[in-house]
């Protein structure tokens, strides 16, 4: 019997995925600064929750607040009270008046992390007169030394939802992918007129929607727990719902052929205009609204910088795990699709 | 029979998952959903991957047996 | 391809309409309808509204009219036309007779809404350059669409309004954001790009659909 390898490549790339892309711990991250603004005098402290943070076990942790001009002042006394709670207090001169600091925490086990623009000072009534020199520091490599632990990047309303990127986002890539397919074996059906291209082109568009199903609830569930709404007036989330229409429009008509060969043909130059209809759409409505997905509108998710190397080292093989699996599945309707047809036995297909 | 079984241990997963946060859904830190970094609506997101793979490899598992009957009875008559 | 062809499909198309008088008058009396309809159950429609209901009405009466632009030929008169004419010249002709038909189907509705209510359109300019374009848009789609639910044997009507309408989602998008600067409801130095970028989804639409044509009409 023939190893099917890449079935197995699927299954082993996915169990991989999940996990790594659930078992990888997030960066530390500093989810309240309170109170955000210091007064002018002695060993005024603020404290400091942090998330996935070791600051009992990981080493000496340091508090600095930190200049526009990369210039560092050191907490004088750092307090720490749990893992992930620690008080850090400074001594505030006059001159530091309206300025505006963020805040630098590091340890040896959690590596640097930062606040920007966490706090600002403001004067004190009682010790408005507090002048003292101000020791700023420049800090060297050394002092922020990095973790060498593999973790996922922390933002501030993703958190652990960063993950989704594994699931949600690398679905929409992999319905793409298979939809392509499907639109190449139609293009070749109508060139060759070979039955198998309408096969695998009704096989992998059914493959597509399910994953675009998957997308969209999955997109929903995400998006309630980050933006705050099932749905949202988003420019890539409409698309997927107008695809999602089209796709099921070319589903009803394949049902309401009763000739196969005219079936075949008309879905077909359905699904390639189709496709070829709604890439304008891709210009058209960047050109009308915003959007909440990567890259617009100032959003935290994953453009560019955002998809670090380590979010790449679990996404990349998810996408290439989902195609896999959705191109077995297309395979396993193909193959009931082509005995069927071997046995002169009508099915839906 | 077994398929009714089926179906029904796959909504009542669906709607027990689902349940407790709908009931709190009004955004508050307490949810189940949003504990421990919103770790939770990350599995979730799996699971929903995981269940619907199933129903549809459930969907051509029955297309197949369709098949396979309409196979076997050509097999008695001829 | 030929001209001389071409313009006798569209004649035969016209005098096709013209005889079946009842077909034509139905369509038109539908956009009548949809368009009193709207007025007694908006009363007062300005601005944007006023832009969004002329193109969903627009959009709702050519689905009708186009829908039976194929439908209405039997399979004889369809093998009768397979026999004289090339594929291309009978879609070409189709189209254009499908779009003047679409394009009046507009006038009238235009002229019924600024009727009932009162238009604020200031560069009637821009307003009717991005009308002719987008109708183009829209009849191409419709023809297509069309040609494709005729060859289904189920229910043509529900196919027809199923896979066209989300087909139109990118021509009616651009359609209203250009009406609504020529009425001013928005200002935007750009509105040339959205006239060119109607016309680019012209061309790849009657491009896309001259080359599968030829599929389609094989029977």
């Amino acid at each position: 019997m023939k190893i099917a390898w890449w079935k197995i490549a699927g299954i082993v790339l996915f169990v991989y995925v999940l996990i790594a892309g659930i078992g990888i711990p997030l960066k530390p991250g500093i989810t309240d600064v309170s109170p955000s603004q210091l007064k002018v005098g002695v060993s005024k402290s603020i404290q400091i929750t942090a998330y996935n943070t070791h600051f009992l076990t990981g080493g000496k942790t340091r508090v600095w607040l930190k200049r526009e001009d990369n210039k560092y002042l050191e907490a004088s006394e750092v307090q720490v009270n749990t893992e992930n709670l620690l008080q850090a207090s400074w001594s505030i001169p006059v001159q530091l008046i309206n300025k505006e600091f963020s805040i630098v925490v590091h340890n040896a086990k959690d590596g640097p992390f930062v606040v920007p623009a966490a706090v600002v000072v403001l004067p004190d009534s009682n010790s408005a007169s507090f002048v003292t020199p101000v020791n700023f520091t420049d800090l060297t490599e050394t002092d922020l030394k990095r973790s060498d632990d593999l973790r996922f990047p922390y933002r501030s309303i993703l958190n652990e939802t960063i993950r989704n990127t594994f699931f949600h986002v690398a679905l929409w890539m992999a319905m793409f992918v298979l939809y392509l397919i499907a639109l190449y074996h139609a293009i070749q059906y109508l060139r060759t007129g070979k039955k198998e291209h309408d096969w695998w082109s009704v096989s992998f568009n059914r493959s597509g929607i399910l994953y675009g199903i998957l997308g969209l609830l999955t997109g929903s569930l995400w998006a309630r727990y980050t933006w705050g709404g099932w749905w949202t007036n988003d420019v890539k989330l409409n698309m997927a719902a107008l695809a999602m229409f089209i796709y099921f429009g070319y589903l009803l008509l394949r049902s309401s052929f009763n000739d196969d060969e005219k079936k075949a043909r008309v879905s077909a130059a359905f699904n390639i205009f189709a496709f070829v209809a709604l890439i304008p759409l891709v210009f058209v409505i960047p050109r009308l609204t915003d959007s909440l997905h990567p890259g617009n509108g100032g959003n935290p998710a994953l453009g560019g910088e955002d998809l670090d190397h380590t979010l790449r080292l679990v996404f990349y093989p998810s996408i290439i795990a989902l195609i896999l699996l959705g191109t077995w599945m297309a395979q396993l309707r193909f193959r009931i699709i082509r005995l069927a047809a071997r046995k002169k036995i009508h099915i839906e297909a | 029979m077994l398929r009714q079984w089926v179906n029904c241990i796959m909504w009542g997963s669906w709607i027990l998952f689902f349940s407790p946060s709908s009931a709190m859904a009004q955004g508050h830190d307490s949810d189940f959903l949003r504990s421990t970094g919103k770790i939770y609506s990350v599995i979730a997101g799996v699971v929903v991957i995981f269940i619907g793979i199933s129903i549809y490899l459930w969907k051509i598992d029955n297309k197949l047996t369709n098949l396979e009957k309409h196979i076997n009875d050509e097999h008695e008559t001829s | 391809m030929n001209v001389g062809r071409i313009s006798a499909i569209i004649a035969k198309e016209s005098k096709l309409e013209l005889r079946r008088k009842n077909a034509l008058y139905g369509i038109l009396l539908f956009c009548g309808v949809l368009v009193f309809l709207i007025y007694k159950s908006f009363n007062v429609l300005k601005g944007l509204e006023w832009n969004v209901m002329l193109w969903t009405t627009l959009l709702f009466c050519g689905i009708n009219a186009i829908a039976k632009s194929f439908v209405q030929d039997g399979a004889e008169s369809r093998l009768y036309f397979y026999t004289l004419f090339d594929p291309k010249e009978v879609i070409v002709g189709k189209l254009i007779y499908n779009y003047f038909f679409i394009f009046l189907l507009f006038l009238l509705v235009y002229l019924g809404f600024s009727f009932f209510f009162k238009t604020s359109i200031r560069d009637y300019g821009l307003f009717f350059g991005g009308a002719m374009l987008g109708n183009f848009g829209l009849a191409v789609i419709f023809t297509f669409i069309a040609s494709v639910s005729s060859q289904s044997e189920g229910n043509q009507g529900v196919l027809m309004s199923v896979m066209s309408l989300p087909l139109t989602l990118p021509v009616v998008l651009l359609l209203i954001k250009i009406t609504a600067v020529a009425m001013r409801l928005i200002t935007d130095t750009s509105v040339g790009e959205d006239l060119k970028m109607l016309a680019g989804i012209d061309l790849l639409l009657t491009g896309i659909l001259l080359l599968l044509f030829d599929f389609l009409w094989k029977d």
